[in-house]
């Protein structure tokens, strides 16, 4: 079998089916159209913070007898990410030279009706880039090695050889992480034309944008889609800790320090008494 | 009783945080020691990521390290001279050290360097201390007495210059050797989050030969100093200091340490010693394995780009 070639950019984004900047659901075919939305669009992280299920619900409006298939795709802010490969020399487990992929989601899940293969072909899946095997995962044609922050570090080409290794060690350490989900029967139907979904975010989800598609397929054809969005974003004191911590770094570590300190003291001071 | 860390970006399980900190601060409180190299593996088990967890238990060690300084200052034990200067070489070992570290985490080598670091280190005192005890204790239990021990310094000690003079540790040497024992604790306060009390107290005893009564309140002296600097180093150049972690952690030590303090009287010296020499070496030994164990994947994510 001949390994399939690394996703190419999807020809068609999703942002093809909808107006500029709205959040609306457009049918791209008379009659049939779906429509989404979530039961919370803001996800706050604070201190009691342990995760987050969001429910996607949604109606599907199909007047013909053909049936359609439902697809959520949610995907979180793009990170880089960076791998190292261990190797063993001479019986001892080492680290390779870091390798660099310029932009893969921070989160990324699909649910759907039925497994996606059942749904759409390859070529249809990889071109709208829907599903962890056609996830885009930001490599260049060329290997080559940058220089960050004094460190070189190799930034793997999409055409090397063994790319495809490092791409499903990327897919398999983040699904690992329950970053990276994959349901085929995630998207259940309560009613007819009446569907929920669930976004299951693991307390490690990064924080920012996230963006939802919601896929309509019929016939292996995308029909339609809805495009959300929803933000991923610290609150109240853990936000409050984490800017202080970044904006004042320097400040943040001597009152760290202080506060340490200070404790020791005290206890000293009450255990004296006591004692 | 779950709290979500703010820099750590985990949800982690508090009073499990704050007994484990507890419990790491009657070790310290018992033993002497900061009790650092028992806390950093514990936290990176419960899922912590390893720079984070080096960097907020510095705070737990300065916390302990404070409360038992105050203890021997009371009893005049603390060699305010030596300490400073050993403090001195350890802010420039924690600026060295934080920088390397930094270094390596960007070429994705940071946990193999840890690793290392607590093999040979901690293996090596390890061996060496529950060596000493163990002798020490079956010479006590056939009821020989303990050989005249050697008193003489090291005689490369007295060809340096600099020389000053430790009233408190009965020492007229010079300065370069403690200056670069500070260096090298502070290297390893940045790298492996220890105070380097297990590596200072044996040193400052059988390489400077202080009395005796001053090397631990001396050394934990010095410690406050540089751990000081290194969380204040960690925060600033890495934003790896979680204030909650930290606050969690060191709220159990402190009450640990107390009580450890307590009990240590109850037990002998070199069973103490010999206790704490199979803790160091059992820690050494299984953060090493990890370079000799297949790993479950050949894979690993590395961090160091997204934070700067």
């Amino acid at each position: 079998m001949i390994l399939a070639p690394p996703p190419p950019p999807p020809a068609v984004e999703a942002s093809a089916f909808t107006r500029e900047g709205s959040e609306q659901s457009v049918a791209t075919d008379t009659g049939l159209r779906v429509a989404a939305a979530l039961t919370d669009a803001q996800v706050k992280v604070d201190s009691s913070f342990r995760g987050a299920s969001i429910v996607l619900y949604g109606a599907v409006f199909n007047p013909s007898d053909q049936p359609a298939d439902v697809v959520v795709v949610v995907r979180g802010p793009d990170a880089p990410v960076r791998l190292v490969r261990k190797t063993r020399t001479l019986g001892v487990w080492l680290n390779s030279r870091p390798v660099l992929f310029e932009g893969a989601p921070g989160f990324y899940m699909t649910a759907s009706t039925r497994p996606l293969s059942d749904i759409a072909d390859f070529g249809q899946l990889r071109r709208l880039g829907v599903g962890v095997d056609h996830l885009r995962i930001d490599a260049p044609d060329e290997q080559r090695t940058v220089t960050r922050y004094g460190v070189r570090d190799v930034v793997i080409s999409r055409l090397g050889e063994d790319y495809l290794d490092w791409r499903r060690a990327v897919i398999r350490l983040k699904e690992a992480a329950a970053l990276y989900n994959t349901d085929p029967a995630g998207v259940s139907f309560v009613d007819k034309g009446l569907f929920r979904a669930e976004v299951e975010l693991p307390a490690s989800a990064p924080t920012g944008r996230y963006y939802a598609e919601v896929w309509l397929f019929r016939e292996g054809e995308p029909a339609s889609v809805s495009n959300l969005t929803l933000t991923v974003e610290k609150v109240g004191f853990e936000r409050d800790i984490y800017e202080f911590a970044h904006r004042h770094p320097w400040l943040y570590g001597v009152l760290c320090v202080l506060l340490a300190a200070a404790t020791g003291y005290g206890a000293s001071r009450v255990f004296r008494r006591v004692g | 009783m779950d709290i979500y860390l703010p820099i750590a970006e985990v949800s982690v399980n508090w009073p499990l945080l704050v007994l484990l900190g507890a419990l790491v601060g009657f070790v310290s409180g018992l033993f002497g020691i900061g009790g650092g190299f028992l806390m950093a593996p514990v936290l990176v088990f419960m899922g912590i990521p390893p720079t984070v967890a080096v960097a907020s238990q510095a705070s737990h060690v300065v916390a302990s390290s404070t409360s038992g300084v105050i203890r021997y200052s009371g009893q005049g034990a603390v060699d305010y001279r030596m300490g400073g200067i050993m403090a001195a070489g350890g802010a420039v070992g924690a600026f060295a050290g934080v920088e390397l570290f930094r270094y390596l985490r960007l070429l994705g080598q940071a946990d193999l360097v840890v690793a290392v670091s607590y093999l040979v280190f901690l293996g090596a005192i390890g061996t060496l201390m529950l060596n000493e005890s163990l002798t020490e204790i079956l010479r006590r239990r056939r009821g020989e007495t303990a050989p005249h021990k050697e008193r003489r310094r090291p005689l490369w000690l007295y060809g340096l210059p600099f020389r000053m003079r430790f009233p408190r540790s009965g020492l007229f040497i010079s300065i370069i050797p403690p200056i670069g024992l500070g260096v090298f604790a502070g290297v390893l306060s940045a790298i492996m989050g220890v105070g380097g009390g297990f590596i200072l107290v044996p040193a400052m005893l059988y390489v400077l030969r202080m009395k005796a009564g001053v090397v631990v309140g001396t050394s934990l002296f010095q410690i406050i100093i540089t751990t000081a600097i290194t969380t204040i180093l960690q925060a600033g150049r890495n934003q790896t200091v979680d204030i909650v972690l930290s606050i969690l952690l060191l709220s159990g030590g402190v009450v640990g340490a107390q009580l450890g303090a307590r009990f240590s009287g109850r037990f002998r010296a070199e069973e103490l010693r010999a206790a704490l020499g199979l803790i160091v070496l059992v820690v050494g030994i299984h953060m090493g394995m990890e370079l000799f164990v297949r790993p479950t994947d050949i894979f690993l994510l590395a961090p160091g780009i997204s934070d700067r």
